[in-house]
């Protein structure tokens, strides 16, 4: 008979951790078909608010708050970003907690959150490879322009894109935990998807809101998850400005952790496992 | 013996929307807050010790598979308390999971879209098993339960019975101290059912696993469980040995015996007296077969005796009540008979 076994240490809980990474990033690549269809969607979906830009500065670009040059490589970099963040956490764990599976992700001895995000990690991994592609498409029409404005910014970019990671996968596993109180959590989940749409700077640079929408922004995270990541990344933010940047989303990325944990504690208690 | 799992006074509640019949009963739910109370669970109490084989059976709605998921941690108690491995489950999850091992019949852990190899690998790194464990396990498992073949091949592929041979054995990789099987053998084919059953006997017996089965199919407790817990509405109706159960609830136990030629009704009425007697009641009489029913479980020698004696018979057969039609006798009688 086995004695009581202790909790993991923090090396074993790494090396659970890294293999449940390395298991979900192969389960991304299972499905050949579906991969590049994802990539053509993708590249179809971005390529359309491009064009509708292109239209608009084609018209009168004077007064735009933005030059062309600097127009249209954010957006190419947005929506790379905004790609690369995909981690279908809230479809995942929304359906096992409608099915109950969610009931087999409990039982491992890892902490469920932080599985989730290695989880979410390979998602975006898998998602940042496919981006790849849609970023080379971009470079093919826009040139040296979607290259980053420096080496520090673009060092400074990648500690931005860590952040939103931990940023995107807080809000998503705050959002997805409405599924335990409401059954279905699609409205949710909705709802997160138009505040990310709305406030991240995904269909434009923040400087084109209007000051009410920018303010209410500034009290969101959701902007950290795209619009900071890229204006280091194009040069908008350097030095100090970008160092302030990442204080404010390393902030963001802690806080909306602690929340996700706190309020996981009573949708746990909420949680019904109906069947079998 | 160490206690591995306490129950005491457990309940589960939870609530149920209303909602009226049809498509306008759909409509009006999204603006009705009506809901009802369900108690799944009520006031339970029990003890298991350490290495025992428990199987908890119920109707469908009993409140078994809830039970289950408190005990591992899934579920929180609405009141109550219980330790498992002398931890609370729900507070304990995390702590818990390395030392028990789940099956839920209906919801594998098997990852769905890679090989049945990888989960094992995962789980191998995750549960911490060492490796003598880890060797000795998996390879009973592969022989035991016919893996070999299965194990490169994507969970999704495999067939209800290949995923639940594979998900029995993901959960007992570790060889955890305790083990709890949600309906481990829905859905298989009776050989593979047999298959299964025989690997959960080996491997208790092995490492001392202390064992608590839900089912439906009660040869999965009666060939693996020395004790049975019947659950009837979320209440404890019954806890003890089989045999204890089989004594309590198996009032019919019948000898039937085939004549070589047919009984007079002169001689008939006098055995009835003898059998009246020896504590057995003469149920049927048809030409050349005879029934005796008793409730006594010593009387089947002194009634087998008198017949043989009275009677030309050329065969005679000791019937007991099997422990399935037991049960399914107690699921049909009202709550007051049940008690």
């Amino acid at each position: 008979m086995r004695d009581l076994q202790p909790q993991l240490t923090p090396l074993e809980s790494l090396r659970s951790y890294t293999s449940l990474f390395l298991r979900s990033a192969k389960a991304g690549f299972a499905y050949q078909a579906s991969t590049f269809t994802e990539i053509l969607t993708a590249a179809f979906i971005y390529a359309v608010p491009m064009l509708v830009w292109r239209q608009v500065y084609a018209q009168d670009p004077t007064g735009m708050p933005l030059s062309k040059e600097h127009m249209f490589p954010y957006l190419l970099l947005a929506c790379c970003v905004n790609y690369s963040l995909s981690m279908g956490v809230e479809f995942r764990l929304g359906n096992r907690i409608r099915s109950g599976l969610i009931a087999t992700d409990l039982l491992k001895p890892v902490d469920f959150q932080v599985s989730q995000g290695v989880i979410c990690i390979s998602d975006s991994v898998f998602h940042a490879l496919l981006g790849l592609s849609v970023f080379f498409c971009g470079f093919l029409f826009l040139g040296p322009a979607v290259f980053p404005a420096s080496a520090s910014s673009f060092l400074m970019f990648l500690a931005s894109f860590a952040l939103a990671f931990l940023i995107q996968y807080g809000i998503c596993f705050i959002f997805v935990q409405g599924a335990f109180y409401t059954y279905s959590g699609y409205g949710i989940f909705a709802a997160r998807g138009a505040l990310h749409q709305t406030f991240s700077g995904l269909s434009a640079p923040l400087a084109f809101y209007p000051p009410f929408l920018k303010s209410a922004g500034d009290w969101l995270p959701f902007q950290h998850a795209i619009h900071t990541p890229v204006s280091i990344y194009m040069g908008w933010a350097e030095g100090a400005q970008a160092l302030h940047l990442l204080g404010q989303q390393a902030i963001w990325a802690v806080g909306l952790y602690f929340l996700g944990k706190l309020l996981l504690v009573g949708s746990l208690k909420q949680l019904e496992v109906q069947g079998g | 013996m160490e206690t591995a799992l306490q129950v005491e006074n457990l309940s589960k509640s939870y609530q149920r929307r209303l909602r009226a019949p049809g498509l306008l009963g759909a409509f009006k739910g999204l603006f009705s807050s009506a809901k009802e109370e369900v108690k799944a669970v009520k006031d339970l109490s029990f003890t298991i010790r350490r290495g025992e084989k428990v199987g908890l059976i119920g109707e469908n709605g009993a409140g078994k598979s809830t039970t289950l998921k408190m005990l591992t941690g899934i579920l929180t108690p609405t009141s109550g308390k219980l330790e498992v491995l002398g931890r609370v489950p729900w507070k304990e999850r995390q702590h818990l999971a390395l030392n028990i091992g789940v099956v839920f019949g209906q919801r594998p852990q098997l990852l769905w879209d890679i090989p049945v190899r990888e989960t094992f690998r995962l789980l191998k790194t995750m549960y911490r098993v060492p490796d003598e464990i880890y060797q000795t396990t998996y390879n009973e498992a592969v022989a035991r339960l016919g893996l070999e073949k299965l194990l490169g091949t994507p969970v999704r592929q495999l067939s209800l019975g290949q995923r639940m041979r594979c998900d029995l054995a993901a959960a007992l990789l570790h060889a955890p101290a305790v083990v709890f099987l949600d309906e481990p053998t829905i859905g298989l084919d009776l050989s593979v059912k047999e298959q299964v059953r025989e690997y959960i006997a080996d491997m208790q017996e092995r490492f001392g696993t202390t064992l608590l089965i839900t089912t439906h199919d009660l040869k999965d407790i009666t060939e693996t469980c020395d004790r049975l817990l019947l659950l009837d509405k979320g209440s404890l109706l019954f806890d003890g040995s089989i045999r204890d159960f089989e004594r309590k609830y198996a009032s019919d136990r019948r000898i039937v015996a085939e004549l070589h030629k047919p009984v007079g009704l002169e001689e008939l009425a006098g055995l009835t007296k003898e059998v009246t007697k020896l504590g057995g009641v003469l149920k049927e009489s048809e030409g050349r077969r005879i029934v005796v029913e008793h409730k006594e479980e010593g009387a089947a020698p002194a009634l087998t005796q008198l017949l043989l004696a009275r009677l030309p018979v050329v065969d005679l057969n000791l019937e007991k009540t099997d422990i399935e039609t037991i049960v399914t006798r107690i699921y049909r009688q009202t709550p007051e008979k049940k008690a």
